[in-house]
């Protein structure tokens, strides 16, 4: 309790520093903001244009999958927010010798190198994702109430964690190769399966995204339980159950890989 | 303090091969490149020792210095800073220790200096007190106020160099490990460096482990030098030491007018001593005499004197052999 | 002329073989961008699985699956930026160090821009275009794309790539003015992306709408080219298709030229 006090009041003065720096540039940050909202419009806008020549998709309607697609942004969002230091792992810190920083200070590797870095980019991603569940709410897509409120949090936190553990995973190979970032790109990039209810694809497809890098359990499969009667068990459940295996599998990987670690110079 | 035994460290890379070719054909063979850094080193320090760890480049200094600040895990081998085992106990171990690299930067590069410090202490978990009586150490020996609330990028190299060095110093480290630093630093500031070093040194018996190529810095510095090369101890042992075991060679250079006459000396003789002891050297061109001789066997005024006799004298130069001149001999011995 | 192409040709020589310099991992980039594809892909063929009648905005189940994969190939080729070098020298301040020096600046890009185009033609343009033609003949039991619209299309990438090229010339000075060009770049792809055709057909948008895109130089970019190849112009129109690229390229030459004059005089006015 002690410790995740101090790591509390660390968080905020670490992230307090970052922000002054952020602050200073007032203009990029709007900029960034608007680039990652575009982006994710234009996918809605897809879909409202190909719904001009379907009454529905393999059953789903337009605004069911509009959730799903708004779903999906919420825990992409946070994780993006949070962690987008790992990329510079993956990229440069290892193989610049960087990383050394990391290793001299009495606070844990993975927890500094979160908190160097606050992406604001993120909450274009997030407005869009909360504007689009808000519609769902207003259209009366979704099951409102105290379990399904209290799943969504759930749900969006577990997959946050997902995505963290994939995206850690995938830079902890730098540590063997030096720079990951490909690999980490091709990883998070698959994500983009997500949005869309996994059946359209094939099996080998839809395999890979469920079992292999299992965004599927970040967005299609919890969205569903917002929309139909399943129950939480088998989608939110699951859903921190893969969270957990997979957090477990990766921050392992990520320790094993730091005692890998060779520092630059040689 | 310190405890470091027979460490070892391996680098293991895939071999690369040259053009396209060698892209693809390095996807598939499995091939590796082994070289070990750091070849089964020990040693031993004390508390509040100060310790010049030299070698030439690529000897293996930097790893070692990173095993035992706990960046990298030795291969093999343990090393125990103050009873903690760095690759096991990390977070442990770097509440202990304070680390300088002189080419890079610890501080927050966009900050001002001030606010580096602040975060610093919040991650060291230094109480108010401390900290307090801290800085009035440190901004009295490292002159920190003078650019205490300027961002970092701002510094001169001299200046970072000082907040990086108050900066590791901030929660009274028990062991401080300095890489290169008085890399590129003008005279002045390199003695402002040093004089601060041996101040920390002496007011808080810190242990100080310090790697560099400049002999300035151990000659002012350190009681006791660490030579390593090829990733091998090589030498460890005091400096004076050092310098009587390697350096025992004295060289006596005199100016004669009468040159001719200097063959007429029996040497033997008149130093009591072999000929293996000393060497002679003539340069009728210039009129000079040169004799190199062993300083412990070889009493000085027996070799003017004997000169004197037979010549008169017009300039005498007694030369004591550097410890860059040592340092070298010992690379170049092990090549 | 032999000394125009003897000035610039390094320039693209160069850039390519900086490209080919990448190697290993770095082909797994390619196969990233090819998964936007395979993404609509399967949303296609689910939304066909869907529909009532045969064909969608014009076009058959087949020619979507061609429409997917072609306008990833034309885009790869015709879309390169040369903002984001420029939005480089901006912010190192070397684009003066370029107006001293005896050649045209945006000439320079152009020329590196071809390279890259070089570069995507090889990887992976035309892998994933003799595998979609091969899938056509073998899957879909359909003829090979004819001679004449493939010679047709070969014509009309190279006008758009000019287009693109010179819009996002115009589109890089905005680096004069912002430093964080990079979430410009991300709005410009985003907005890009649904002008050009690249995310859904022209033909899907309500006709006032598909009017007004087809008036924008976008269009020119990727849906005309694919449109060509799938052959869907009869003869009368394919000749204003062109012509219209060709009028682009003028256009968005004299404009680039303009508005290089004013932001580089600012700029020595204001010392850089």
């Amino acid at each position: 309790m002690q410790k995740l006090k101090r790591y509390g009041r660390l968080y905020r003065v670490l992230v307090s520093q970052f922000l002054k720096t952020i602050l200073q540039s007032r203009v990029d940050f709007f900029i960034g903001l608007l680039g990652f909202f575009f982006t994710q419009i234009m996918g809605i806008a897809f879909l409202y244009l190909v719904f001009e020549q379907i009454p529905d998709l393999q059953g789903w309607t337009l605004d069911q999958l509009i959730f799903i697609y708004g779903f999906a942004q919420i825990p992409r969002g946070i994780d993006h927010l949070f962690t987008d230091n790992i990329w510079m792992v993956s990229w440069w810190m290892v193989i610049d010798g960087d990383f050394d920083r990391y290793m001299l200070r009495p606070m844990n590797v993975f927890f500094q190198v979160i908190c160097e870095k606050l992406q604001p980019d993120a909450l274009g991603e997030l407005l869009v994702g909360m504007i689009l569940i808000f519609l769902s709410i207003s259209k009366g897509v979704l099951i409102v109430d105290a379990a399904h409120i209290l799943c969504f949090f759930i749900s969006v936190s577990a997959g946050a964690v997902i995505y963290t553990s994939i995206k850690l995973f995938f830079a902890t190979i730098a540590f063997w190769v030096k720079q990951s970032g490909p690999f980490l790109q091709v990883a998070y990039n698959l994500a983009d399966f997500a949005k869309y209810p996994t059946e359209i694809y094939s099996k080998g497809v839809r395999f890979l995204i469920t079992w292999v890098i299992p965004f599927a359990f970040v967005a299609y499969l919890p969205a569903s339980y917002f929309l139909i009667e399943k129950s939480a068990l088998a989608t939110i459940g699951l859903e921190c159950l893969i969270a957990l295996i997979f957090w477990i599998v990766a921050y392992s990987f990520f320790r094993y890989g730091i005692s890998r670690y060779e520092s630059a110079g040689n | 303090m310190i405890q470091v035994t027979h460490i070892s460290k391996e680098f293991v890379s895939p071999k690369k091969y040259p053009g396209l070719k060698g892209a693809v054909k390095g996807l598939f063979s499995n091939e590796k490149v082994r070289k070990t850094a750091v070849d089964d080193i020990s040693f031993h320090i004390s508390e509040g020792e100060i310790v010049g760890y030299i070698g030439s480049n690529g000897a293996g200094k930097s790893t070692t210095i990173k095993m035992m600040t706990g960046i990298l895990t030795p291969t093999t081998g343990q090393c125990l800073i103050n009873g903690i085992d760095p690759s096991k106990n990390r977070m442990e171990n770097a509440q202990n220790i304070g680390v300088v690299f002189g080419q890079r930067t610890q501080l927050w590069w966009d900050l001002p200096l001030s606010e580096s410090f602040t975060i610093l202490k919040e991650i060291y978990n230094v109480s108010e007190e401390d900290y307090k009586s801290r800085m009035d150490f440190l901004n009295e020996v490292l002159d920190l106020p003078e650019f205490f609330d300027r961002p970092v990028r701002t510094l001169s190299l001299g200046q970072r160099m000082r907040a990086d060095l108050g900066a590791a110093l901030i929660h009274n480290p028990k062991v401080l490990y300095l890489d290169e630093p008085t890399i590129g630093l003008d005279i002045v500031v390199k003695d402002k460096i040093r004089d601060a070093i041996r101040q920390i040194n002496a007011q808080y018996r810190t242990t100080v482990i310090l790697t560099t190529h400049d002999i300035g810095d151990i000659e002012e510095l350190c009681s006791r030098i660490i030579i390593i090369d090829e990733g091998k101890k090589i030498y460890d042992g005091g400096l004076e030491e050092l310098k009587n075991t390697y350096g025992a060679v004295r060289k006596v250079t005199m100016e004669v007018r009468r040159m001719e006459r200097i063959s007429e000396i029996d040497w033997e003789n008149r130093l009591h001593a072999n000929s293996s002891l000393f060497t002679v050297q003539t340069d009728s061109e210039k009129n000079l005499l040169t004799v190199s001789f062993d300083k412990n066997r070889i009493q000085v005024s027996d070799i003017i004197s004997s000169v004197m006799e037979v010549s008169d004298v017009k300039d005498i130069q007694i030369q004591e052999t550097e410890l860059s001149e040592i340092v070298k001999a010992i690379y170049r011995h092990r090549i | 002329m032999k000394k125009f192409i003897r000035t610039y040709l390094p320039f693209a020589s160069n850039e390519l073989k900086r490209n080919m310099a990448y190697k290993g991992a770095f082909y797994l980039f390619t196969l990233c961008s090819l998964f936007g594809s395979f993404i609509q892909y399967y949303l296609w063929m689910a939304i066909y699985g869907s529909a009532q009648g045969a064909k969608l905005g014009s076009l058959t189940r087949e020619e979507m699956v061609v429409y997917v994969f072609m306008s990833y190939v034309t885009s790869s080729l015709t879309m390169i930026s040369v903002s984001r070098e420029l939005g480089k020298d901006v912010v190192k301040g070397s684009v003066v160090m370029n107006l001293i020096k005896p050649i045209d600046y945006r000439l320079s890009l152009i020329a590196k821009g071809l390279g890259t185009m070089v570069y995507h033609f090889m990887m992976p343009g035309i892998f994933v275009w003799a595998g979609l033609e091969f899938y056509k003949w073998y899957a879909l039991g359909l003829p090979v794309v004819n001679i004449g619209n493939l010679l047709l299309y070969v014509v009309s990438v190279i006008f758009s790539f000019f287009i693109y090229v010179l819009f996002d010339f115009c589109f890089g000075m905005i680096a004069f003015f912002t430093t964080y060009i990079f979430g410009m770049q991300m709005a410009k792809d985003a907005l890009l992306s649904f002008l050009t055709g690249q995310l859904i057909p022209l033909s899907f948008f309500p006709e006032i709408v598909e009017r007004l895109f087809e008036f924008l130089p976008f269009s020119s970019m990727v849906y005309t080219p694919v449109m060509i190849y799938l052959g869907k112009y009869g003869i009368s129109e394919l000749w204003f298709v062109l012509g219209r690229q060709l009028v682009w390229v003028v256009l968005l030459y004299l404009l680039g030229s303009l508005l290089w004059k004013q932001v580089t005089r600012r700029m020595i006015v204001l010392g850089g």
